[in-house]
């Protein structure tokens, strides 16, 4: 092995977990391959490892069943949130109506409610059923944050403001990874608010029905926080 | 049943015995076979064949002549052995009348 592919080898190998590098390497150290074979080696069972997860149904719908739809959604939320609080903000909400005030900060804390509660259940569900595929759900978000911050055209709003969704979304990935358990009472309640605020009258009004894919993630963690507590209890 | 690669696999680590890790597994399959064996293939078999319990794998110390790097070691558990009995017996079964088998019979001698 010629020491000036070594180091290219190594940086390919980081690729992997932590065990199967070390055999790996050493493998390859003992029988003394050729750099540029070893190289193709070590890519193809990077190449194999990444693949391997899309056998199974999880990472096909956390990147495609959830992460593309519902970042689409969420950002249609953080727009709509960035507008109501705007208006409450410089008083224009007044024009509409003497009680439009009122209504106004309750749509600001039902939707900016919905906004972090569907976030955070939508990171926690695809960072729990997608780990090792998590950079292509983290891609598939991405497309449509692209496609929408290229034709945003509100002057009175930041471009920012449609990414309000991912403070809490980062949040929830972030809580799956460090394989939190959650408590099932905490689950039914995460899921109850989240439908509660998707079918609230005042938030009915155009693409909302979209938002009914946003339930699911909710409800998904309520199966499986029922799933644990019940091996628990076999166990 | 087994795939192939499967059984040159377990048979390959059984023949090694304690000796067996990756690099002489895959030394031996390459050696018999005459046909090149990746890294890929051989530790994505190793996995498959751990998850159905056919093989038992473990991390061996460091040894300076890999660079202080360990080894993955291997062994064939019973379930293991049964299963590469079963392919065997199999392909023996079906080769019976097969041109290229000498005794055609399959019977030993």
């Amino acid at each position: 092995m010629t020491s000036t592919y070594w180091p290219l080898l190594e940086v390919a190998a980081r690729l992997l977990e932590r065990d199967e590098r070390e055999a790996v390497l050493g493998d390859l150290q003992e029988t003394g391959e050729g750099a540029w074979r070893g190289l193709l080696d070590v890519l193809g069972l990077v190449v194999r490892r990444q693949l391997l997860p899309w056998k199974n149904w999880q990472p096909w719908l956390a990147a495609f069943g959830l992460a593309l739809p519902c970042s689409l959604l969420l950002m249609g939320i953080s727009v709509s949130v960035s507008s109501i609080y705007q208006r409450l903000a410089d008083n224009s909400i007044l024009v509409e109506s003497p009680h439009a005030i009122h209504e106004g900060f309750f749509q600001l804390f039902s939707r900016g409610l919905l906004l972090i509660a569907s976030s955070w259940a939508g990171g926690f569900v695809m960072g729990s059923i997608s780990r090792r595929t998590l950079w292509v759900s983290i891609v598939s978000s991405c497309f449509p944050c692209l496609f929408c911050l290229v034709r945003f055209r509100e002057p009175s709003l930041s471009r920012l403001c449609l990414f309000l969704f991912l403070l809490p979304a980062i949040w929830g990935v972030r809580q799956a990874l460090r394989l939190t358990r959650i408590n099932l009472a905490f689950a039914i309640l995460l899921a109850i608010a989240i439908t509660t605020l998707v079918i609230l009258p005042s938030s009915s009004r155009s693409s909302w029905t979209l938002s009914w894919s946003l339930i699911w993630p909710s409800w998904y963690i309520v199966a499986t926080a029922q799933t644990d507590s019940g091996s628990i209890e076999r166990s | 049943m087994l795939g192939e690669f499967e059984y040159l696999l377990i048979t390959a680590a059984a023949g090694l015995g304690d000796k067996a890790y990756g690099a002489a597994i895959r030394e031996e399959i390459e050696v018999t076979t005459g046909r090149r064996c990746s890294i890929g293939a051989l530790y994505t078999t190793i996995d498959r064949l751990e998850t159905k319990g056919l093989l038992k794998t473990w991390m061996s110390d460091a040894t300076p002549q890999r660079g202080g790097r360990a080894k993955r070691m291997v062994r064939v558990t019973p379930k293991g052995v049964q299963a590469a009995k079963d392919f065997y017996e199999a392909v023996t079964r079906v080769s019976r009348g097969a041109s290229w088998v000498t005794n055609r019979t399959g019977r030993a001698g």
